[in-house]
């Protein structure tokens, strides 16, 4: 399994720039926008074997690569100094900020126990937060299965398949259909009845997928990140024509009558979904896996296409531009390369997508990985 | 055709000798320092746009910088409630908009880009927080004093003229005030009357007279055409829709030229209202603060000088603030045009239905002009005062009195909120 990158990439945290041949201290700035998916490269352990990369996570100026077989290793590539870590019986938090030598917070975890599944951010008890206080319980009646955190809010998936919220919910992500906070879980009542198997949030948004493969989609839609018509969008996108007319040295300016002409033609923007809304990715297809950036989303068919909607200002919808797009589009790059992806992680601003060869994809069919 | 060029090229290359004598002279003498409420991993981003101001560096390759700052800064600013955003990130913002200037006036700028420049620095001005001695205000005044230069041979618009006489002949006369609801005037009391017979009884009234000396309607008189000249390039809040309580209300941003143009004058036949209200214009446009001045009767209050809210309310005639009440004493002073205002005490806050909701819970349920007598049947029975505000006069709305307001014809009022 390969894993490929776009987006911002300021940091390096995608693709280091190539040292220049006369093996200076690497000062090139790195290509602060990866608009044309680039395969990460594979990390070499100390007997020169390549590594695979089982899991990624990815903040805004960093991305952390999990390495599973032979001596496990954590690996750290963007801001900063890596970090590597041991083999421990663990669940340890480190503040990179900080550069200390110690985790500041960490709770021993009995291996194979029953109960002690360990499923980021959730851990026995509760759940790791983004920001002090670090751990934070849950109620044990909900059973929860999985946790996505996004900037001011969360949402969880239980054992049954019900979705909770709770948080800040000034954009609508808590998809209750207000505009007010919850500081307690709260049951996602529109979604009441349909078991849901994976649930994302982006920065201001939610995503969550039925055993259907049906895309629920709620929250704030200012760069389409919803996949519905965005005015915000559409009107960023009349006033860059607009800009990049005057650098074409077209004298005449297209007045603003046209623009508003062309806004009451269209039809209904939204601007905040407040409840749960079915997003029809593309005709007749199952979603598998989604995540979300900060302002966009990206989702993997059961048929290995990965499609994205939302910001792509910093290449991160991975269509060789850098704009943005209120409607969900298949990423060619992998079909090109006659890839199948399966499975997609999104950082702050970028876009990690794991795909195989489809030859070899029909030849594992039985034994695919879903990691 | 040849010396045409060279004065062009020579006035524009000037902007950014213009510029670099009020930015720190080096890298060492230019501090970056923020809590540790901001990631490393932004500093660091600051610390390369910082050095790239002090080297030959493509405008492209700064302007790309900049934008992140700004785009991880804007995300920020909008995570929580804007009361609660850390002061930190806004000044991380203001010094993405810094920097973005900074690219775009470096490489002899065209009249567009020192726009953008100007638009920019209203950013920062607006969402920002102030930095390096409020160095956004100090380069937005070179950049419009740059733009005065460029357009100096403009013609005033005739055609403009003609359209704003038009607008005020075809206003809609005064509406008809019944003597006894009137609220009273008086002519410059005494600082002792005022604070007698009405800040300490917390009575309405109209103070005439009190504000006839300022530049506004002497040295500088407010008109369209003044406005655009001092402010027509600067960017400003515009509340769109009939009122604030409505579904289809919203803010956005627009120069004062956009403002006037759209819905002052309507050239592009929108038929919305749009009104730049409860605005800080004075904070962003020393110009305009120069033109008004502090009533002396806000010295009887116990609040500092420095705490008084001065808020502008520019628009055309129809803007309706719905009936709500503020949490300070408030001098409204009138400058250009008339509004119809209603005044109701707070004795009466019973029959007067306040939204139930936290956000709105100033604001009345019921249209002032037209209430629905039967979701609000008490309404008709709460005693009122109402005025026709004119230019010269200065009303004092006493604190958390309710007030309504409807503008007659296009206005320019100054609120002034203290304690």
């Amino acid at each position: 399994m390969r894993w490929f990158g776009f987006g911002f990439n300021a940091f390096g945290q995608i693709r280091v720039q190539e040292k220049s041949g006369r093996g200076e201290s690497s000062s090139a700035p790195h290509q602060v926008k990866v608009t044309h998916p680039a395969e990460l490269s594979c990390h070499v352990d100390k007997s020169g074997c390549c590594l695979k990369t089982s899991q990624i996570r990815v903040s805004w100026s960093r991305r952390a690569s999990l390495h599973l077989d032979g001596d496990s290793c954590l690996n750290l590539a963007g801001f900063g100094e890596s970090v590597s870590s041991e083999d421990c019986d663990r669940i340890e938090t480190w503040d990179l900020q900080k550069r200390e030598k110690s985790p500041s917070w960490s709770m021993d975890i009995k291996t194979h126990a029953e109960g002690s599944d360990v499923n980021l951010p959730l851990v026995p008890g509760g759940y790791i937060a983004l920001k002090t206080p670090l751990y934070c319980t849950l109620p044990g009646h909900l059973k929860a299965r999985s946790l996505a955190l996004g900037a001011e809010h969360a949402v969880l998936l239980t054992a049954t398949g019900a979705v909770y919220s709770w948080g800040l919910g000034s954009h609508g992500q808590l998809g209750h259909g207000l505009l007010t906070s919850e500081e307690e879980p709260r049951v996602v009542e529109a979604l009441w009845g349909m078991p849901m198997t994976r649930v994302a949030t982006g920065g201001w948004h939610s995503a969550c997928i039925s055993d259907g493969g049906d895309l629920y989609v709620w929250g704030w839609n200012e760069s389409g990140q919803l996949g519905l018509p965005s005015r915000g969008l559409r009107k960023s996108q009349q006033k860059s024509s607009q800009q990049t007319g005057e650098l074409c040295y077209d004298t005449s300016t297209p007045a603003d009558e046209k623009l508003k002409e062309e806004e009451e033609h269209e039809d209904v923007f939204i601007s905040i979904q407040a409840f749960p809304a079915l997003l029809d990715v593309s005709p007749s297809c199952e979603i598998q896996t989604v995540s979300c950036g900060s302002r966009h989303t990206a989702a993997v068919t059961t048929t290995g296409d990965l499609y994205t909607w939302g910001w792509g200002e910093y290449g991160q919808l991975g269509h060789q531009t850098v704009t943005s797009s209120d409607e969900p589009q298949r990423v060619e790059f992998f079909r090109a390369e006659q890839m199948r992806v399966l499975d997609v992680v999104c950082g702050t601003w970028n876009t990690f997508a794991a795909a195989v060869k489809e030859e070899v994809a029909c030849a594992e069919n039985s034994t695919k990985c879903t990691c | 055709m040849e010396n045409l060029k060279i004065t062009t090229f020579s006035s524009m290359a000037s902007l950014w000798s213009k510029i670099s004598p009020v930015l720190p002279a080096n890298e060492d003498q230019f501090p970056l320092q923020f809590s540790d409420k901001v990631e490393l991993s932004v500093v660091e981003m600051l610390q390369r746009s910082r050095k790239q101001l002090y080297s030959d560096i493509t405008s492209s390759s700064r302007l790309l910088n900049a934008q992140i700052i700004l785009d991880i800064s804007w995300e920020k600013l909008n995570t929580g409630t804007w009361r609660h955003v850390d002061k930190e990130w806004r000044r991380v913002y203001s010094y993405g908009c810094f920097f973005k200037v900074a690219a775009l006036c470096c490489e002899s700028p065209s009249e567009d880009k020192i726009l953008e420049a100007v638009r920019t620095c209203d950013m920062g001005l607006i969402m920002g927080a102030a930095i390096m001695g409020d160095i956004l205000q100090v380069i937005v005044r070179i950049l419009q004093s740059h733009i005065r230069t460029l357009n100096s041979t403009k013609e005033e618009d005739e055609s403009e003229r003609a359209e704003v006489k038009r607008i005020k002949i075809e206003s809609p006369l005064v509406s008809a005030i019944k003597e006894e609801l009137a609220v009273p005037r008086i002519r410059c009391p005494s600082l002792e009357s005022f604070k007698t017979n009405y800040l300490l009884p917390l009575k309405p009234v109209i103070l005439e007279g009190i504000i006839d000396h300022w530049p506004a309607f002497n040295k500088h008189p407010w008109s369209i055409e003044y406005l655009r000249s001092v402010a027509g390039c600067r960017t400003v809040p515009v509340e769109v829709g009939s009122r604030y309580t409505d579904e289809d209300w919203s803010q956005t941003l627009l120069t004062v030229n956009e403002f006037i143009d759209r819905y002052i004058l309507n050239k592009d036949g929108v038929k919305a209202l749009g009104y730049l209200a409860q605005h800080q214009l004075f904070d962003q446009i020393p110009e305009l603060k120069d033109d008004i001045r502090l009533p002396d009767y806000c010295c009887l209050g116990e609040g500092d000088e420095e705490d008084i809210t001065v808020n502008a309310w520019f628009g055309p005639g129809g803007t309706v603030s719905p009936l709500h009440q503020d949490p300070q004493q408030n001098f409204l002073a009138q400058v250009v045009g008339s509004k119809y205002i209603r005044l109701y005490s707070p004795e009466d806050t019973g029959k007067l239905y306040p939204h139930q909701s936290q956000l709105l819970h100033n604001t009345s349920q019921v249209e002032v002009e037209n209430p629905d007598a039967e979701r609000f049947p008490e309404f008709a029975k709460a005693p009122y005062l109402e005025c026709v505000l004119q230019p010269g006069d200065v009303l004092f709305i006493p604190v958390l009195h309710w007030h309504y307001v409807r503008s007659l014809e296009l206005s320019f009022s100054v609120s002034f909120w203290w304690s």
